[in-house]
């Protein structure tokens, strides 16, 4: 079969017009060194990467060279990268970006990340990879700018959607992929529709997911690669997590998706060190812990759900004023309350503003002042994380806030003046993702997520490449409550802390019994008793263990097959 | 390139354009940017334009390149060039645009004796092999404009050869007697005939690829009962992705008057 071939006869014209018109001619030494550059310029090779010859400033690692060579040579060009959190996704992304623009296979390119990222994966494509990349922020860059960085809740709303539409991008990269896990939303569908030649998606918990979350990631890489969606879920059990149970099909996942592990990476990393503080309330925060706790035993009052009831347990735990939110809302949202729903109310409100401590507040300030040094607060709530600022100022130590909702150019101020100006930052669940703290080597969880995940996450935003230190995390946790009991069993019975990133996500799919918080839900808001509280928790962690001790063996066992 | 080597391009771009060298050490690089390379360069078309408004005097600017961050002197101000950096690469392409089209004549030794000078037609070209991956090759060819001869390498061989922009005393020009028009149609054609000749097995393996992606996505569809758009967007895109092509393009090139036995 021959090939098509273009000869590009545009010059033509001009050269004959020259001679006609005796010139004007260049220069012959402009011209001689043209041809110097081009014989250097030229690549004579399909193998290879030449990025790394054009950026001296970068020292690219074993693993990222490797993984971008990979990604060109053998997936072309479409692949998932799944590197635990903390190896450099941005750097393996940025290479192969490189790479495919320096051989003039790609010049259009839309990168679609998270607000809070946007302008730092501009900057590095800039500063380390010199790569013009623009960030969105009129509509018509779209069109006239090459590499784009936007979010994706931007890209999505017209005009945007229209316009990205009508362009053909030669690469899309998609930072934090695993969000696009439902094939039913929005962001879904923009990306199903986007005109892709080559394609990276970039996610640290892929294997977390359920098959069917799987499914719908591959399938927006590479439709047809698992099988069309009736073939596949004729074939697996559509809420299975038995992706690792299946050789073939972690096979054909592997075929798509690349993973390196801080453990194979053989990079040395500096420790982490975890204490876990154990709190005691004052006496009226314990009223106010206790007044929540019997609403379980108080009948129906609450249509609400034993979830209200657990939130509001934890939100105790917290601080007052989160419990006081919460309440706030209950009232507002119930269209017709009975007088005894507003009645329990209000007395849960007395007991709120009975307490005039945070015990853990205290706590904060004190290891606060001892170290001396730069601290992150991670909280699960907003009103906590108000009052931890206020609080902290009435002692003389001003912080930073930062939550999900902030705009991009307020996230980058606020990260800017934590490095150069302020000792601590005061961050919420959703500020926790994508921005990068390695300046930083203290983390105080004033409360606990309930996903192990979601913890990783935090702690990976300090305990990353580049970070020099060891690590230290302060767990607070407050005594004889429910708070006590998750970290017992989910962060010190596992070991959480000390495991390295990507052990965990492998125990928790082998945990073939769905979502972790779900289970916990059902342990802490409807056990009718102490007792039976405590034997479903024996039951779970004795899972986690079994899972554990199953994967160590599996280890042993895939060590030779796995490559 | 080594950095040593991107010095030297960089002297040699800038004299070649007649921009005065204001400093030149191993380290680093001074230029006086002439109001051409300021415009080509320096990317401020609103001073430009102002200025030829409003008739003031052109001040263009200097530029300081350095090559060798640990000889340059410590506190220098300017852009440090290396093979990667954007600036040089602009540069790299301003030598291109500068310097697509040339006319030369052969500076022979004959002395006083009428010497026939012979039209050569040159084209150096860059082939590229094109489907998800890429790699290019360059060609030089050389074409006689009276007896058809061509030759590649053409452009290693006029290295040797002593050229000059105004035709030297004595000398007369030979008329070609294949115009450049048809000359190039026979680079053109030649080029072709020689591509056709190679291994294409990288092809084969690239449609392999696109075929075994097309049945998948097929597969996948196949559900679907009307026409899906996304269906139709994918279709396209593996397309893109895989199609094997060839491009010529071209570097450079040009007419060159040169003795009976130049070549």
């Amino acid at each position: 079969m021959t090939v098509d071939i273009h000869f590009d006869s545009s010059w033509q014209d001009d050269f004959l017009h020259k001679i006609d018109h005796d010139g004007p001619w260049g220069n012959w030494e402009l011209f001689k060194l043209a041809i110097d550059i081009e014989k250097q310029l030229v690549i004579p090779e399909f193998e290879g990467l030449q990025a790394p010859k054009h950026l001296p400033n970068l020292t690219p690692l074993p693993h990222q060279l490797e993984t971008a060579k990979q990604v060109i040579e053998n997936m072309n060009g479409k692949a998932i990268l799944a590197d635990e959190v903390g190896l450099g996704k941005t750097i393996e992304a940025g290479l192969i970006l490189k790479e495919y623009m320096i051989r003039g296979l790609v010049k259009k390119v839309l990168i679609l990340v998270p607000a809070s990222l946007v302008t730092q994966w501009a900057q590095e494509l800039n500063n380390k990879f010199y790569i013009p990349a623009i960030t969105q922020r009129k509509s018509y860059v779209w069109e006239q700018a090459d590499v784009v960085v936007s979010s994706i809740d931007t890209a999505k709303r017209n005009p945007h959607r229209d316009i990205i539409y009508q362009q053909n991008y030669d690469l899309i990269i998609i930072d934090e992929a695993h969000k696009l896990k439902n094939n039913k939303t929005k962001n879904y569908e923009f990306v199903q529709n986007l005109k892709k030649k080559f394609c990276l998606l970039l996610t640290a918990t892929p294997i977390q997911n359920r098959i069917e979350e799987i499914f719908n990631l591959v399938s927006l890489l590479k439709p047809g690669h698992l099988g069309s969606q009736t073939a596949f879920y004729e074939k697996y059990k559509r809420d299975a997590r038995s992706l690792n149970g299946d050789e073939h099909l972690k096979e054909l996942v592997n075929k798509v998706m690349i993973r390196n592990r801080r453990a194979d990476t053989g990079i040395e990393w500096t420790k982490r060190h975890v204490e876990t503080i154990p709190i005691e309330f004052s006496p009226s925060e314990k009223e106010l812990y206790d007044a929540i706790n019997d609403l379980k035993s108080a009948g129906d009052w609450i249509q609400a759900s034993s979830f209200s009831v657990m939130t509001l347990q934890r939100e105790a735990c917290s601080s007052r004023e989160a419990v006081f939110y919460t309440l706030k809302n209950m009232l507002q949202k119930h269209e017709n309350p009975t007088q005894a729903y507003e009645d329990q109310i209000a007395f849960l409100i007395k007991k709120v503003e009975a307490v005039q401590t945070n015990s853990k507040a205290e706590k904060a300030l004190e290891l606060i002042q001892q170290m001396n040094d730069k601290v992150i607060i991670f909280t699960e709530y907003r009103a906590t994380q108000l009052y931890l600022q206020w609080f902290l100022k009435q002692h003389g130590i001003s912080s930073v806030p930062f939550r999900g909702g902030f705009k991009r150019g307020k996230k980058d101020w606020m990260r800017q003046l934590f490095q150069n100006n302020m000792q601590v930052l005061i961050a919420t669940e959703a500020g926790g993702e994508g921005i990068n703290l390695q300046f930083c080597h203290h983390i105080i969880n004033f409360d606990l997520p309930w996903n192990p995940m979601r913890l990783e996450q935090r702690i990976g935003r300090i305990h990353r490449l580049g970070q020099e230190q060891d690590v230290k995390i302060y767990n607070f946790a407050i005594k004889n409550t429910v708070e006590e009991h998750i970290l017992k069993l989910l962060y010190e019975k596992i070991d959480l802390f000390e495991k390295v990133i990507g052990e965990l996500d492998d125990i928790l799919t082998k945990l073939e019994f769905g979502n972790l918080e779900d289970h916990l839900i059902d342990i802490f808001g409807k056990s009718r008793s102490e007792g039976e509280m405590r034997i479903k928790m024996e039951n779970l962690s004795s899972m986690i263990e079994f899972a554990q001790n199953m994967k160590e063996e599996g280890n042993s066992r895939a060590a030779a097959g796995n490559s | 390139m080594q950095q040593q080597e991107i010095h030297n391009f960089l002297l040699k771009y800038f004299q070649a354009n007649e921009c005065p060298i204001i400093e030149n050490h191993s380290g680093h690089l001074t230029v006086q940017l002439t109001i051409e390379l300021d415009k080509e360069l320096m990317n401020r078309p609103f001073y430009w334009h102002y200025l030829e408004r409003t008739g003031g005097i052109p001040n263009p600017m200097k530029l300081t390149l350095i090559t060798d961050k640990n000889t340059a002197p410590e506190k220098l101000r300017g852009e440090i060039i290396h093979f990667g950096s954007p600036r040089l690469h602009q540069i790299f392409e301003s030598t291109k645009n500068l310097s697509k089209y040339i006319r030369l004549y052969e500076h022979h030794p004959n002395g006083s004796r009428q010497t026939p000078l012979y039209p050569w037609l040159c084209m150096n070209v860059k082939i590229s092999y094109q489907c998800d991956r890429k790699r290019d090759i360059y060609k030089s060819i050389g074409l006689q404009l009276i007896n058809g001869r061509m030759v590649e390498d053409f452009h290693d061989q006029l290295l040797k050869i002593p050229l000059t922009p105004k035709i030297p005393d004595y000398s007369f020009t030979l008329s070609p007697l294949v115009k450049p028009i048809s000359g190039m149609k026979r680079i053109e054609n030649y080029l072709r005939m020689a591509i056709e000749e190679e291994d294409h097995s990288w092809a084969d393996e690239a449609r392999k690829r696109w075929e075994k992606d097309l049945q998948l996505l097929d597969h996948f569809y196949e559900d679907t009962e009307e026409e899906n758009e996304s269906y139709l967007i994918e279709k396209q895109a593996l397309k893109e992705q895989y199609e094997p092509k060839i491009n010529i393009s071209f570097i450079n090139g040009g007419l060159f008057y040169l003795t009976e036995r130049a070549i």
